[in-house]
């Protein structure tokens, strides 16, 4: 009975389990190097995976509905790069305007994936993985070629991401204000729960009026637009736009969210979850180069290994718990 | 103040290509159930999306307490008081049952979801109807019965003065079917008039004061339920009488061909043990959920059993997937047919030949020309009513869908031929056909093994009946000695000690 | 028991020459003049000898066409394949610097392809609960992070060796050897999958796997099978890319698996399962591999040609559903 409790509940809070990970995480890290535990190192962390953090959001509301977006470090890339060009060849000069530029780049390249998979009913995978390719080149072409715009170019707009408000970062703000409305989002608004809805039933949700393809259609808004501020808090935090920046990043983001819990087919996982799944993600990277042994070098493949073994886990729990209540059933 | 909370004159629907609706007629007394019959196709479920809002019909008027209507969708509908409870419950099963009950009209305040409030809500009306579960509970996580309560708490939530039941019972055992009939009885005292479409016979004497039958998109009349008959109502939805619907032939059963010893699969059924001989029909019968077809499954390897054995023609045999129970001569025509029976997207001619085309293939190629003979010969067997062996099988009704199924099985030598509940959603008169094929296939020396909830198919046509109860086998009877009661009473042996 | 009421079933096919026509592939046919046309007009280098001195460094991918069409029929993914070709690769080139015959160099890109190939079908077959993209996702990542680790910092590998590799980048008269074996294996890949029981089979998995199964069909076995030879035949891309490229770093094979998929979508292949035949990927392949000389000659960057396939293979898959929609409102009015 002991065994069937346990399993219960690690696939009945998958939040509390993550939690617990995370905590036995930071204990071991700090015993083999007790510098990690420190405000600054923390702060340092959260500060440099705050695009991730922050897209992990849009990626969770596009797999609640049963879809994956691989485009949007493309995304990233090209509004990232827009600002950056635009700032270095003094267009705008102004950081809140650079902000809305780039989010608003976001949300239309999210708008058009979002109307295609909506629509013209392209599957997901399909549909991102060709404009993985399209935002990445059209981030080229902003860049004449492949240009950089360096932190001389990007003037004031850099200093953001070292301000620091009531003693914490602006970067790490921009992070607690996105979870913040999200947390609130999700659960308590009717909004929110539509996006849960379709992701569940989403035959059950046309028929009680829920208008199916608006709400993929606003999931993809939603991971544009934070694609987009992704791209601003990128460009701001390293102090460089590139057109190839974050190429290959669509899988921390997707590896954050399965790791939190996010089911590939849609319907469960929750803020918290990306949450958790996103500081777990973050914490490895930041503790690999303190082992002994394993490099940077090392950090793909772990983190590819990390998706396998959750997901693979989740199944095999599953099993377990299916198993367990059938040899409960009388008979 | 008008006669019918509901009326619906010369109703017509037309989608591309089919009038599924035809100048169609209904009416619904206040207070009253009204069950609403006819065969598969006849129009039944296109009536109620008309009536829900989820189709417009091209002609044709609705009256709501004698006032004209018209619905733009089903948002309008269910706030005219009209909900509909399907079959399958269209819920959304990761999430709660309060958010499922309030889905679509959630209690808001200050743009914020109150979520105490919905949960006190639905804890209330659930309470309302003796539901063992909180609203807190997962959706996902309940019985059929218990989402099909969600259902109704849902309707009720909504104030509905209109329910519609779409085949509420097929999927229920019998001792939840009782328990929704409590809840109509309780329903239609507080004045709520309910539709209930349903195939059960047993379901509208229990409910109905009055039936009206459909029949090729048309309406034929509405009945008083006292004093009509089986009979009477089978020729309404049919058109004709059935005569002889049961052609048992009397064979002489051969040799014993499959012996099952003890087979157990753990959560599913325990220790079955039967045999069956060439030429016999077994009947496998007993309430949804008892594990008939588990069993069958677990022998033909679309499942693994944790023990027991298998014997065929007296040798034990051990069959870990579909393609070694073919080998072997024993196949499984599934209950599900546009699931687990068909391609229905594919022709009808390789439908028939999917399960034995490396028989005849040359150094792997498949020979085309054989293949098209053998299709037509074996469609041709089971009288398919069918144009050409070309078309999809999607173009075919139930019955004759179900023919393709068993032309699949006459497709290589078989032994045993198992088929899991070959006449649902089948009309009647298709019935009677597969019976037939049935009862030739037996004459043939074909072992059968006939598994059904249906008790006139399981009396009328097995030699033996096997009568399942929680996964345990709780009884056998012959020909002569079964009886209606005697297997409800083996099939809720278990039930009814609880 | 010959049927009651004596009804006669049809069983023989329509004439098919007016169906081929009008199909997809006649189409198809008609774009890959029209490309022809196209970049003879705008490049005045654009001609056959051109044409098939240039196209081996892209018939490479086409080879991954082939078995990535049997995936799509499948209605499957896989999206690792890019990764096995760089990590197949790196092996090589790993290999052939410590002097190891040419036939042990082929070998082992074929041998690495395989074992990726099967990794994702052993996955996927022993846990056929998870969805192909998440876990031809996860490889993807962890073979090329096999490939990162292997290359180390410098992230680049060169040959030293490069008699073998030269040797089958040699051409008869005018016609590359590539060429020649990208024929033969689409022929052989278009037969199994149109004529053959294996390719019936995989229709039927790939239209209704549950139907399937209870017909007796493997359908595990076939699924592992199919991915294994994906990953022996990104050996063989391996193997031909470094024919032209004498190296692997670790961007080697990027985006193959669009390019794959573009092809095969484009070439009327669903990517849903159970539709579409190699003929018209082959088709569509030659299309991409003649537009991306065309574009090449012209300087086109390497980006916007990437921005073209990208585009291509999205509007492969949108238009005819676009088109079917506008049809059925069109239809119901």
């Amino acid at each position: 009975m002991e065994k069937k409790s346990l399993v219960k509940k690690l696939t009945g809070s998958r939040e509390a389990l993550l939690a617990v990970v995370l905590i036995v995480l930071f204990i071991v890290i700090t015993a083999i190097n007790p510098s990690f535990l420190t405000p600054k190192s923390l702060m340092d962390m959260l500060k440099n995976n705050a695009v991730t953090m922050v897209m992990a959001l849009g990626m969770l509301c596009v797999m609640l509905v049963g879809g994956i977006d691989i485009s949007i470090m493309s995304t990233l890339a090209l509004s990232g790069m827009s600002i950056g060009m635009l700032l270095k060849n003094d267009v705008i000069e102004a950081a809140p305007l650079a902000f809305v530029i780039a989010i608003g780049i976001g949300m239309i390249c999210g708008l058009v994936v979002g109307l295609v998979i909506s629509r013209a009913d392209v599957p997901p995978i399909i549909a991102t993985m060709g404009f993985m390719y399209v935002f990445r080149a059209m981030g080229y072409l902003v860049s004449n070629g492949g240009e950089w715009a360096g932190a001389a170019a990007l003037g004031s707009f850099k200093d953001f991401a070292t301000t620091k408000f009531l003693g914490i970062n602006c970067v790490i703000w921009v992070v607690i204000l996105c979870y913040a409305f999200f947390f609130w989002f999700m659960k308590w608004t009717r909004t929110g729960r539509m996006i849960y809805a379709v992701g569940s039933n989403a035959s059950a949700a046309e028929v009680s009026g829920i208008n199916v393809k608006n709400i993929k259609l606003l999931v993809y808004v939603i991971m544009g637009l934070l694609a987009g501020l992704g791209g601003a808090l990128q460009v701001s935090v390293y102090a460089s736009a590139m057109p190839d920046m974050q190429y290959g990043g669509e899988m921390d983001v997707i590896a954050a969210c399965v790791i939190g819990g996010v089911s590939m087919s849609g319907g469960r996982g929750s803020v918290l979850g990306a949450l958790f799944g996103s500081l777990i993600l973050a914490t490895i990277a930041k503790a690999l180069p303190l082992i002994p042994f394993f490099d940077q070098l090392w950090l793909n493949t772990i983190k590819g290994l990390i998706i396998l073994i959750v997901v693979v886990m989740n199944v095999v729990l599953q099993r377990v718990a299916d198993k367990n209540a059938l040899k409960g059933r009388e008979m | 103040m008008s006669e019918y909370v509901l009326e619906l004159k010369g109703i017509t629907k037309i989608f591309p290509g089919v009038k599924a609706l035809n100048n169609v007629q209904f009416q619904l007394k206040p207070g009253e159930v009204h069950a609403l019959m006819g065969e598969n196709g006849a129009g039944k479920s296109t009536f109620i999306k008309v009536i829900t809002g989820v189709h417009k019909a091209e002609e044709g008027e609705m009256f709501l307490n004698g006032k004209k209507v018209e619905f733009r969708g089903p948002k309008d509908a269910q706030a005219a008081g009209i909900a509909a409870v399907y079959q399958h419950p269209t819920s959304y099963p990761h999430l709660t049952v309060a958010e499922n009950i309030f889905m679509g009209h959630e209690i808001i305040k200050n743009r914020m979801i109150q979520w105490k409030a919905m949960n006190t809500e639905a804890n209330k009306l659930l309470a309302q109807l003796d539901a063992d579960f909180d609203a807190t509970a997962e959706m996902g996580t309940l019985s059929v019965a218990q989402q099909q309560m969600v259902e109704i708490a849902k309707a009720m939530s909504t104030n509905a003065k209109i329910i519609i039941l779409d085949e509420p019972t097929a999927a229920l055992t019998r001792s939840e079917s009782e328990k929704l009939y409590t809840l109509v009885d309780k329903l239609k005292s507080e004045g709520v008039s309910i539709i209930f479409i349903s195939h059960r016979f047993e379901d509208m004497y229990r409910l109905a004061s009055r039936v009206t039958v459909f029949r090729d998109s048309q309406y034929i009349g509405t009945y008083d339920v006292n004093g009509i008959t089986n009979a009477d109502l089978i020729k309404a939805m049919v058109g004709r009488e059935i005569t002889d619907l049961f052609p048992k032939p009397e064979v002489q059963p051969g040799e014993e061909i499959l012996k099952v010893e003890k087979l157990s699969r753990t959560g599913y059924f325990k220790d079955v043990s039967f045999e069956i001989r060439a030429g016999e029909i077994l009947g496998l019968t007993g309430l949804v959920g008892a594990g008939r077809t588990e069993v069958v499954e677990a022998v033909c390897g679309i499942t693994r059993p944790d023990s027991g054995k298998v014997y065929l023609e007296g040798k034990e045999v051990h069959i870990k997937q579909p393609s070694d129970a073919m080998e072997k001569g024993i196949i499984l025509l599934p209950e599900d047919r546009q699931k687990e029976g068909l391609i229905m997207s594919w022709g009808l001619g390789r439908n028939v030949t999917l399960p034995t085309i490396s028989k005849y293939a040359k150094g792997g190629i498949n020979d085309e020309k054989t293949e098209r003979n053998l299709a037509k010969k074996l469609l041709e067997e089971v009288d398919t009513k069918a144009v050409d062996i070309f078309q999809p099988a999607s173009s075919l009704s139930g019955g004759n869908q179900q023919k393709v199924v068993v032309a699949k099985a006459l497709s290589q030598e078989m032994k045993v031929v198992i088929m899991d509940e070959p006449t649902k959603g089948v009309d009647v008169g298709a019935k009677a056909e597969i019976y037939g094929i049935m009862g030739d296939l037996a004459k043939k020396g074909y072992a059968i093994i006939l598994i059904s909830s249906e008790m006139p198919e399981i009396l009328g046509m097995a030699d033996r009946i096997i009568v399942m109860c929680n996964g345990r086998k709780t009884g056998e009877l012959g020909r002569e000695e079964a009886t209606q009661e005697r297997i409800l009473e083996l099939a809720m042996e278990k039930g009814a000690s609880k | 028991m010959a049927g009651k009421s004596g009804r006669s079933i049809n069983n023989v096919p329509e004439s098919s020459v007016k169906r081929m026509i009008f199909s997809w592939e006649g189409i198809l046919v008609l774009i890959f003049i029209a490309v022809n046309i196209f970049c003879a007009m705008f490049s005045e280098f654009y001609n056959i000898s051109s044409l098939l001195r240039q196209m081996p460094v892209y018939l490479a991918e086409v080879f991954l066409m082939l078995p990535m069409a049997y995936i799509l029929v499948l209605g499957e993914i896989d999206i690792s394949v890019g990764s096995s070709v760089c990590l197949s690769a790196t092996m090589c080139c790993i290999v052939c610097n410590m002097n190891a015959p040419f036939i042990v160099v082929v070998l082992t890109g074929l041998a690495v392809g395989t074992v990726c190939g099967a990794i994702n079908g052993l996955i996927l077959t022993k846990f056929t609960e998870l969805p192909p993209m998440i876990v031809t996702l996860a490889t993807q990542i962890i073979f090329r992070g096999i490939a990162e680790i292997i290359l180390g910092s410098g992230g680049s590998i060169t040959m030293s060796n490069l008699d073998g590799f030269t040797a089958i980048a040699g051409k008869v008269g005018q016609v590359p050897y590539i060429l020649f074996l990208v024929v033969i294996l689409a022929v052989i890949f278009a037969l199994v999958l149109g004529k053959s029981t294996f390719g019936r089979r995989v229709y039927a998995i790939g239209t209704n796997r549950l139907t399937a199964y209870y017909s007796g069909i493997h359908v595990q076995k076939i699924r592992m099978i199919i991915y294994t030879v994906m990953g022996t035949v990104s050996g063989l891309c391996a193997i031909f890319l470094l024919s032209s490229s004498f190296g692997a770093n670790t961007t080697t094979g990027n985006g193959f698996e669009m390019d794959a998929i573009a092809m095969a979508v484009f070439g009327g292949i669903s990517s849903t399962g159970g539709k579409g035949n190699i003929a018209g990927g082959v088709i569509a392949a030659f299309i991409i591999v003649c537009l991306r000389v065309g574009l090449g000659q012209q300087n086109v960057h390497a980006q916007v040609i990437l921005l073209i396939i990208g585009a291509l293979l999205i509007a492969a898959v949108a238009l005819p559903n676009i088109i079917g929609q506008v049809r059925r409102t069109v239809k119901s009015k």
